[in-house]
């Protein structure tokens, strides 16, 4: 059995590593002074579609962008939450 | 010369940087490493070709040698890209280890995933259809009994393209990606969410690589799962040289692998996306360039007959009355 004792906080709730370093990220964005936090936001932003297909139908898409990202990322140890937010679009 | 691929570079870079400073600059500097922002001057020749060979994984054309003399990225974006920069002083690390990752492109899987970058607006020549008939070549080189592949296509022109006849193989589709410019964390979002909705030993990531204004180079950049990567170090050969690196913290390698695997994916597409972002403008470049001159060149050919035309029968015109008249006095 795979000792799972050294399994990160983060990743025992379920986040990737690309999740958890862009959640650190985005918090030294908001540390820094204003003139380079202007230009640190632009590097934030995200939009894009997602569609699953499931035999070759694609499956209403799901949009992303910036706001969305970090409401799913404050639910992280709920992951049901999670799934049911993907939904809205 | 040893080729350093984006994938080993990543890895390396991962490994010597406090975590959380994935996407900033000061992060470089504070692990010790300098950060050589490329200027199209300084740039020796070798810097070049390592920068130009970034995510060359396996070409499926036949491999022609790669000389490449300095070129320049056109974007202003991505000079300042600090991917790229940290690429550069990475070709004094460690080699073995870059070797051995890099080497994950001939390694034959049952779970393939081939992720297809395309663009969403047209108008930019044929680099849609090089990139979705590579992954097609890509499929047929990795079905057998028992293999399974399947797509993931970012872009409107490649999904229009694949759904015509492999829409049965599509996993994932991705459009309005270039609704904002293009930014790390954009890409490294969409990078998790394909993780997490796809399963695959292997990731095949296909797009153009920009080689020159006018020359684009269909690559493929592969990525290993954490599992695989751990099998194949057993069994020898090049990504068996990780096993002269000694890995602490947990039973298998596969654990300890899992961060940079999910991190070399994301900075591989990251960089796969840039690319062909380049390549796509300029594709949009020469296309728009060479419509125009055909264009030109065919008004002028229409005005040269127009006039001829013209002259010609203003002069039949002439000749009849002035026959005529010459006919009513003679």
């Amino acid at each position: 059995m795979a000792s799972s004792a050294a399994v990160p906080f983060w990743r025992a709730a379920g986040m990737t590593y690309i999740t958890y370093s862009n959640i650190c990220a985005s918090l030294v964005r908001t540390c820094l002074k204003e003139p380079y936090r202007a230009e640190a936001a632009a590097r934030e932003k995200v939009h894009f579609a997602i569609a699953k297909w499931a035999e070759g139908k694609p499956e209403k898409p799901s949009y992303f962008n910036t706001m969305f990202m970090y409401s799913t990322y404050l639910f992280v140890g709920r992951f049901k939450k999670l799934v049911d937010r993907k939904q809205l679009s | 010369m040893p080729k350093l691929d984006a994938a080993g570079a990543v890895i390396l870079v991962t490994m010597l940087m406090p975590a959380g400073f994935a996407n900033r600059g000061e992060g470089w500097e504070d692990a010790g490493l300098q950060v050589a922002l490329l200027e199209d001057d300084d740039v020796p020749e070798k810097i070049a070709v390592w920068m130009l060979m970034i995510s060359s994984g396996m070409s499926i054309m036949p491999l022609r040698n790669l000389q490449l003399q300095p070129s320049v990225f056109p974007l202003k974006a991505a000079q300042s890209i600090p991917a790229f920069s940290c690429l550069v002083m990475l070709e004094k690390m460690i080699i073995p280890w870059t070797v051995g990752i890099h080497a994950g492109a001939r390694i034959d899987v049952k779970k393939n995933v081939i992720i297809t970058i395309s663009s969403d607006k047209g108008l930019c020549g044929g680099i849609n259809s090089t990139s979705v008939k590579m992954s097609k070549a890509l499929y047929k080189l990795t079905s057998g009994p028992e293999k399974e592949t399947k797509y993931v296509v970012l872009g409107e022109k490649g999904k229009v393209q694949l759904v015509r006849d492999s829409k049965k193989n599509i996993e994932l589709s991705i459009t309005e990606i270039q609704k904002n410019p293009l930014n790390y964390t954009q890409v490294s979002v969409l990078a998790d969410e394909i993780l997490k909705n796809v399963e695959f030993d292997a990731l095949r990531i296909v797009f153009n690589k920009f080689h020159s204004v006018v020359a684009f180079v269909p690559t493929v950049s592969t990525i290993l799962s954490p599992e695989v990567v751990e099998k194949e170090s057993e069994a020898g050969g090049k990504v068996g040289e990780l096993d002269s690196y000694e890995i602490e913290g947990g039973e298998t390698k596969a654990e300890i692998l899992q961060n940079l695997a999910e991190f070399q994916f994301s900075c591989v597409m990251f960089n796969a996306v840039l690319e062909n972002a380049c390549s796509e403008l300029g594709a949009r470049m020469s296309a728009m360039d060479s419509s125009s001159r055909n264009a030109g060149e065919m008004l002028d050919r229409l005005t040269l007959t127009y006039n001829r035309t013209r002259q010609a029968s203003i002069t039949t015109e002439l000749t009849e009355i002035i026959s005529g008249a010459s006919a009513l006095t003679g």
